[in-house]
């Protein structure tokens, strides 16, 4: 039985061997005439050696020939692999190093803006009242999710650059204990990670399709240099494009991670390099698209860091931020006096209370 | 000093397993592993070939490039080998690998890798030379004593060579010569240079002048 797996381009190869193939004939015939005079036996017919037809179709570059073999195992008819070295030199060139430069760029624009501009303040200081901007629902989702990524982005961070990192510091017999904890640890979590962003999904995409004033709010750069702070809603316009970010590459690393994690469903090893290269960049654009989220929810922008920790947020900064959301709650009567706050969480035993008077640090 | 190859004469081959089977039982590879594997390609029609393929000991090599944990060495014979106590599975080599060499045992659930295995070209690991920690981890180291990878050794029409890569390129080239280049050297008789049927097949090269 003949079950030769052929490759995905096998017409092209069928057409490009027969086009070498008549190549070679078109030489032979060229030297026959040469070959007839200085025979004195039959001369022997010319045929191409099927050998040599062979090699050059396994050693060709488009796709793999596949054969068959008595041993079982993934890819185990293919003689040569031909992406392997073409993954090699994009992981170990171009992701490695341009990780590193992304990183490490974002990582000191984000010093040296802060350096310089010293982050958002509240420009009309505290008014003492309140708003709630999240649900105790929604903090605990933000948190698992970013505790869940930061873990996933350090494990899998050490598995990527540890080599050229790591083992110059810590030797070869540390850095794989770290690695070998580091792709367990990636391996038990990752899945998680997708139920995080389904959660995030659910909760907040009624509040990130995009509305009046996004595009007056993008174009100013959210008053980051300056000028009179542009208009919002609940989210603004980079928050949305976080929100998108994180949803769909998100669901991109999600989804590779489990190609990679869960080898039998058969996935080849062409499918897993693609994984591999997907689930790499994505990472390293989602860690740096962290970086400015970490920045502007603490030391960039005062008082947004509230949000996150008791839920409520002071009215000055929202109508700052978040104007049109601020002017809907105020219709509604939706703003809280501080004191009354206060006693309700102190009544609620509640951790993460407001601050009592203005610019305290809030209790752990 | 010696650069060692393996080279598989695909006019040789007659696909039998037996360098297969000859690993297998010198190096009582893991479970579910070999690190030889013979392919045939176009099996069952003219033209067929087969080759047997294990790890090619790279002068670059793939594996050792990518491997996270950086675990690869080259041996002074240039054989490329790897230290299983570093090792963390997680099965890049064999994404980079052209040949396909490294191989896992599954260990876990889930099918989660165990610590990769690979031909060593009969030459062991890290350890000391045939220590029992040596040979429990990768098996016999053969070129310590003197002797080639038994895949070799065990072939019985010398398709599978392995030595150094000039003495072996030399067989080789020494094969070629005498087969001759046109359409008709392939075939048992061109491949065991037996000269008459050469001869009548009006075949060129070196061998169809001998008797
Ligand atoms: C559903 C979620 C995820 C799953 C199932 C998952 C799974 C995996 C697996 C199986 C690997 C291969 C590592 C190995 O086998 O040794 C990997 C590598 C990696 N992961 Fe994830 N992962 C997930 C999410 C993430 C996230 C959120 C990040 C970063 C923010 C991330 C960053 C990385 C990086 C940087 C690598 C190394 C890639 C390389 O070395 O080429 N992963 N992941
Ligand atoms: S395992 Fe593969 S890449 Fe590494 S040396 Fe052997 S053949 Fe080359
Ligand atoms: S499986 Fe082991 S040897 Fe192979 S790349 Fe991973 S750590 Fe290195």
């Amino acid at each position: 039985m003949n079950n030769n797996k052929r490759s995905l381009t096998a017409h092209q190869d069928d057409f490009f061997s027969v086009v070498k193939a008549l190549l070679v004939i078109v030489l032979l015939l060229s030297i026959a005439p040469q070959a007839l005079a200085a025979g004195d036996a039959e001369p022997a017919a010319k045929v191409v050696n099927p050998g040599a037809e062979l090699w050059r179709e396994v050693r060709q570059r488009e796709a793999p020939v596949a054969g068959t073999t008595q041993v079982a195992g993934m890819d185990s008819g293919v003689l040569i692999n031909i992406r392997g070295e073409q993954w090699r030199t994009f992981r170990m060139q171009q992701l490695i190093p341009a990780a590193g430069a992304l990183l490490g760029g974002v990582l000191g624009i984000i010093v040296l803006f802060h350096l310089i501009k010293r982050g958002l303040r509240l420009e009309l200081g505290r008014s003492g009242n309140y708003l709630l901007r999240f649900k105790e629902i929604d903090r605990v989702l933000h948190w698992f999710v970013a505790t869940i990524f930061i873990f996933l982005a350090l494990t899998g961070l050490i598995l990527l650059t540890g080599r050229v990192v790591l083992i110059p510091m810590v030797g070869h017999d540390v850095f794989s204990v770290i690695a070998s904890a580091s792709k367990e640890g990636h391996n038990l979590f990752g899945p998680l990670f997708l139920l995080g962003v389904i959660g995030l999904f659910i909760r907040f995409v009624s509040k990130n399709f995009p509305g009046k004033g996004d595009i007056g709010w993008l174009l100013k750069a959210g008053g980051m240099f300056g000028g009179k702070h542009p208009s919002a809603g609940f989210f603004n316009a980079g928050e949305k494009i976080w929100f998108w970010l994180v949803i769909f590459i998100g669901l991109t690393l999600s989804a590779t991670g489990l190609i990679l994690e869960f080898p039998f469903f058969g996935q080849d090893r062409l499918i897993i390099e693609l994984s591999l290269v997907l689930h790499g960049v994505g990472a390293v654009l989602l860690v740096a698209g962290l970086f400015g989220h970490i920045y502007m929810g603490t030391a960039g922008m005062e008082a947004s860091l509230e949000s996150m920790t008791s839920g409520y947020v002071d009215a000055n900064w929202a109508r700052q931020h978040h104007d049109q959301w601020a002017e809907a709650c105020e219709a509604e009567g939706a703003v809280i006096a501080g004191e009354e706050l206060a006693k309700k969480q102190r009544l609620r035993g509640t951790k993460n209370r407001v601050p009592d008077r203005p610019a305290a640090e809030e209790g752990q | 000093m010696a650069r060692m190859k393996f080279l598989c004469d695909a006019e040789r081959c007659i696909e039998c397993n037996a360098c297969v089977t000859a690993c297998k039982n010198e190096n009582e590879v893991p479970w579910g592993i070999n690190r030889r594997r013979v392919v045939t390609i176009n099996d069952g029609s003219p033209g067929e070939r087969s080759l047997s393929v294990a790890c090619m000991h790279c002068s670059d090599a793939p594996c050792a490039a990518v491997c996270p944990v950086d675990c690869f060495y080259t041996t002074d014979d240039g054989v490329v080998l790897h230290d299983k106590d570093i090792c963390i599975g997680c099965g890049y080599c064999f994404y980079a690998c052209p040949f396909g060499a490294p191989q896992f045992p599954t260990t876990g659930a889930f099918g989660s890798r165990g610590k990769m295995d690979k031909c060593t070209f009969c030459a062991g690991g890290p350890e000391a030379d045939n220590s029992s920690e040596e040979r429990r981890k990768y098996g016999s180291n053969r070129l310590a004593e003197g002797k080639l990878p038994l895949c070799a050794e065990m072939c019985a029409t010398r398709a599978l060579l392995a030595g150094d890569g000039d003495t072996v390129s030399n067989i080789f080239r020494e094969r070629v010569t005498w087969r001759g280049s046109s359409g008709l050297t392939w075939g048992w008789g061109v491949a065991y240079s037996k000269p008459g049927l050469r001869r009548g097949r009006g075949v060129e090269g070196k061998a169809a002048g001998k008797d």
